[in-house]
């Protein structure tokens, strides 16, 4: 799938073809990464990200989400499910702390109905996750596949769907989403297939490789976290994880992912406030 | 194959379809036009990505032990290395592999 030309130097600025340029954000400017590719040097034309562009953004996610994957399908034959039970689960629910919790209740007796709301809720913070995305790509863009790239928008293809935007907004496109979370989500499955098949301990030989894959998704987020880092983004993301560290502490994991969540997105709230007072007085 | 794990497989699946896909729909509109609500939304990306950091590494550290010197060898070498070479691919493979051998 080749790139296509969208925007043009001199005329408001395009993402995916038709967005609007959008204050605060860098890309395109004199920090973007040199060799990012989607800018012509002569003509200021702007390169659409292709699908290709996307898969080859996966590879961090892939090598996180294979192990973790091989984890759960082998978890789950571990605990008396089928090989297809898990793959059933990998393939359709998709999002790995609720696979496990899953197994947890299910293998517990738990009802259906307190299963489904326990796992949704799991699941309640992705609602955030499109609105934020589209927010930083532009006021008009194109979501015309978006309920297929949104099937794959897990914790991580977000991330790094936000590291992308904030040095090449302007090559976003939806061809580069469905590729990023097409080859995550051929990488998740793959590995529940593998784990399903050949069990627990297939990779305990070798502890430095299975530690290091175990990594892959942490380093990830140090690694997104440095490429979206600036003295706006700093406030936030220090209440962030103060907040997300001392719920997590009190509660559980989940529930300061939430906490720390929310109260980020109110400090950007509050921040936003006074800065449009400011320009107002 | 278990019925109820079929069942709830497809209303998880479907519910957390919807959780991802429909605020596209609805965030267009409605959330681009306020400057809190928009200053909201900016600021979930960096909150998200810190608070999954925080959640992916607080079980190890907080355990203590050679982990946390591995989580903290890790984390620095990634960080280091995006700082040095502005690659995310890079710097997420050689924080990891600085995790593996710590």
């Amino acid at each position: 799938m080749s790139g296509e030309a969208i925007g043009v130097a001199g005329r408001p600025p395009a993402v995916a073809g038709e967005s609007t340029s959008t204050p605060g954000h860098n890309a395109g400017d004199a920090s973007e990464p040199a060799g990012s590719g989607d800018r012509g040097a002569a003509d200021g034309v702007v390169r659409a990200a292709t699908f290709l562009d996307g898969v080859r953004a996966s590879f961090p996610i892939v090598m996180g989400y294979f192990p973790i994957a091989f984890s759960f399908g082998a978890a789950a034959t571990e605990r008396g499910f089928s090989a297809a039970e898990a793959v059933l689960l990998s393939a359709v629910v998709y999002s790995g702390a609720s696979q496990f919790m899953a197994l947890t209740l299910l293998a517990g007796g738990t009802g259906i109905v307190v299963s489904i709301l326990t796992l949704l809720a799991m699941n309640l913070r992705h609602v955030l996750y499109g609105p934020s995305l589209l927010d930083r790509v532009g006021r008009r863009v194109r979501t015309r596949w978006a309920p297929a790239w949104a099937f794959g928008l897990t914790d991580e293809v977000y991330a790094t769907s936000i590291g992308f935007l904030s040095s090449r907004r302007e090559a976003w496109s939806e061809r580069w989403m469905l590729g990023i979370g097409a080859s995550a989500y051929a990488s998740w499955v793959a590995g529940t297939i593998a784990g399903a098949v050949a069990g627990g301990g297939a990779l305990s030989r070798y502890p430095s490789i299975e530690a290091a894959l175990g990594f892959m998704l942490p380093a990830l987020f140090v690694a997104l976290l440095f490429s979206i880092l600036d003295r706006k983004s700093l406030p936030v993301v220090i209440v962030a994880g103060v907040v997300c560290t001392v719920v997590a502490g009190i509660a559980d994991v989940t529930t300061g992912i939430l906490a720390g969540m929310a109260v980020g997105a109110i400090v950007g709230a509050v921040r936003s406030g006074r800065s449009a007072r400011r320009l107002a007085q | 194959m278990s019925r109820e794990l079929v069942i709830v497989a497809v209303a998880v699946g479907l519910g957390t379809w919807l959780f991802r896909f429909l605020p596209t729909r609805l965030g267009r509109s409605s959330a681009l036009a306020n400057g809190r609500l928009a200053g909201a939304m900016e600021a979930v990306g960096p909150a998200a990505i810190t608070t999954l950091l925080v959640a992916s590494v607080l079980p190890e550290l907080a355990a203590g032990g050679p982990g946390r010197v591995a989580v903290l060898v890790g984390c620095g070498v990634a960080g280091v290395t995006y700082a040095v070479s502005r690659n995310v691919v890079v710097a997420t493979v050689l924080g990891a592999l600085a995790y593996g051998l710590g």
